[in-house]
């Protein structure tokens, strides 16, 4: 336990220490929050009640979906997970150990724009902290859960990075946090429905959390469970 | 001397390419032993069916001893320092830090930087003291020195007899045959997934059956004359050379390199 332990600790600092996670994961959302936060509510004042969930949005699926799957690559792509099997470590304790540092870092994102919305932009508060705070792990578990699925299927740095920008800029673009989802037409809406955004955004809107908003994470997580679990298989087999 | 590592009928292919063809020997505990062969030979295939990174279609292996593999650099994440390493590898082996162990590597001076600001000789001092973490019985080194200067390579050769001394096990592919005819006490032989050679030196030299070698330098300039008879034709080119008064300067007899012996065990397979 205390390996593990460790092992978490080191790659929260490793993560810090390469620069690729540092601006995916705090630099570029805080930028963004910081930019957008005040065009978005200069513009349009009613946004102040929506700012809070739609920056995170944006944080998450960046670190999500740009951020840890090149930390997979570095080891799942290369001699670096042979550290595992040298010393009788099971091979899935390396995404584990990425996977909770990227949570972290992200959960440390969302709560410096909870904590500064409301002072910079006058946004609104979530009413529910407990349920919003449930609500967004859900969230970043899932989209981390994809991303670990990018880190381990794709196998260099170069295709990774135009495979996560197909991920991540619909989930920007058609999520409904750049504006009213309404707006959109029905076959991009349809298209924006299959990407966590979407449904992360509405989960973390005031009584967003219900049933037919969580049923999509709960089928999301379970399959990526297993595709991480066979490609983790099938890594073990080489 | 018992046996630390049997190896029988070992096979394994990547698709239709087939890289080892039935590999049967062991080793024995406490000796130095060296799986030598040119690049694609199924060395390092080899190495890492038997440290158990790599599966294998058929055979059997059994490794008597607690094992300790130095993985070739590369093989750590770019931004670790090397204590970071040390410590999280001590923590998975729940073993105790040998500071000793670390001080002799040197690894305390390289303590502060990065894997990735570190030299390929501090990298491979590295991965040695985090396979040695767990106070292994049998160590596996894989191209122990390939990169490391002349300085790197003597100190590397000094920590290998060291562990030698100690009683441990080691075990290394190599294509260095100068490395292992220093440091070895058996060679294994590979080519195209075949041994076509398993023993001693000497044995292996028996086995070229190469003449010996009389190498003289005169003032008329270097000869070599190549003979089964030493003491005769010793003697003979001797008084020959006073006969004739050519003055000697520097005389050496050899039997060949071991990578001569090389190239002919394989020339020999070949046909």
């Amino acid at each position: 336990m205390s390996g593990f332990l460790y092992g978490v600790a080191l790659q929260w600092k490793l993560d810090i220490r390469s620069k690729s996670l540092l601006v995916t994961c705090y630099i570029v959302p805080l930028i963004f929050f910081l930019l957008m936060g005040g065009i978005f509510t200069a513009v349009m004042p009613e946004m102040k009640s929506t700012l809070i969930p739609s920056m995170i949005v944006m944080s998450v699926s960046m670190g999500a979906f740009i951020g840890l799957p090149p930390s997979l690559i570095e080891t799942y792509g290369s001699d670096v997970k042979k550290v595992y099997k040298a010393n009788g470590v099971p091979l899935y304790l390396g995404l584990v150990t990425m996977f909770l540092s990227t949570f972290s870092h992200l959960m440390m994102t969302c709560v410096i724009i909870l904590l500064l919305a409301p002072v910079l932009f006058e946004a609104a508060l979530p009413s529910h902290l407990p349920i919003f705070f449930l609500a967004l792990a859900i969230y970043m578990i899932v989209s981390l859960s994809i991303g670990s699925i990018l880190g381990l299927i794709v196998k260099n740095q170069a295709k990774l990075t135009m495979i996560a920008q197909l991920v991540f800029l619909p989930s920007i673009l058609l999520s409904g946090i750049m504006f009213p989802i309404d707006l959109l037409p029905d076959f991009l809406e349809t298209i924006g429905r299959v990407f966590p955004a979407s449904w992360g955004y509405r989960l973390m809107l005031d009584h967003g959390f219900q049933l037919e908003n969580l049923w999509y994470f709960i089928l999301v997580f379970c399959v990526a469970s297993i595709v991480c679990g066979i490609l983790l298989k099938k890594q073990k087999s080489k | 001397m018992s046996s630390a590592i049997q190896v029988r009928g070992l096979k394994k292919s990547y698709g239709s390419h087939i890289v080892l063809k039935g590999l049967d020997f062991q080793i024995a505990s406490g000796e130095i032993f060296a799986l030598l062969g040119v690049n694609g030979a199924g060395k390092t295939t080899a190495l890492e069916c038997i440290e158990g990174l790599r599966t294998y279609d058929s055979g059997e292996i059994s490794v008597n001893g607690k094992t300790g593999i130095q993985l070739q650099t590369s093989s750590l994440p770019a931004h670790i320092k090397p204590m970071e390493a040390v410590k999280l590898f001590a923590k998975w082996n729940r073993a105790k830090i040998d500071c000793a162990m670390l001080n002799t590597l040197g690894i305390k001076e390289i303590e502060t930087k990065q894997y990735i600001q570190l030299s390929t000789g501090q990298k491979r001092r590295l991965h040695l003291a985090l396979a040695l973490i767990s106070d292994p019985d049998i160590i596996f080194l894989d191209e122990p020195t390939a990169g490391l200067d002349v300085e790197g390579r003597l100190s590397l050769h000094e920590q290998i007899r060291n562990l030698k001394s100690h009683g441990k096990t080691i075990v290394l592919a190599s294509h260095d045959m100068a490395e292992v005819e220093t440091l070895c006490d058996r060679i294994a032989i590979l080519k195209d997934g075949h041994l076509v050679f398993c023993g001693t030196a000497s044995e292996l030299t028996d086995k070229v059956g190469k003449k010996y070698l009389i190498h003289i330098k005169t003032e008329q300039g270097d000869n070599t004359f190549e003979t089964d008879h030493i003491e005769e034709t010793l003697l003979s080119l001797l008084g020959e050379f006073k006969h004739k008064g050519i003055r000697v300067f520097d005389m050496k007899v050899d039997r060949g390199t071991l990578e001569q012996q090389f190239i002919e065990i394989a020339r020999r397979a070949e046909e």
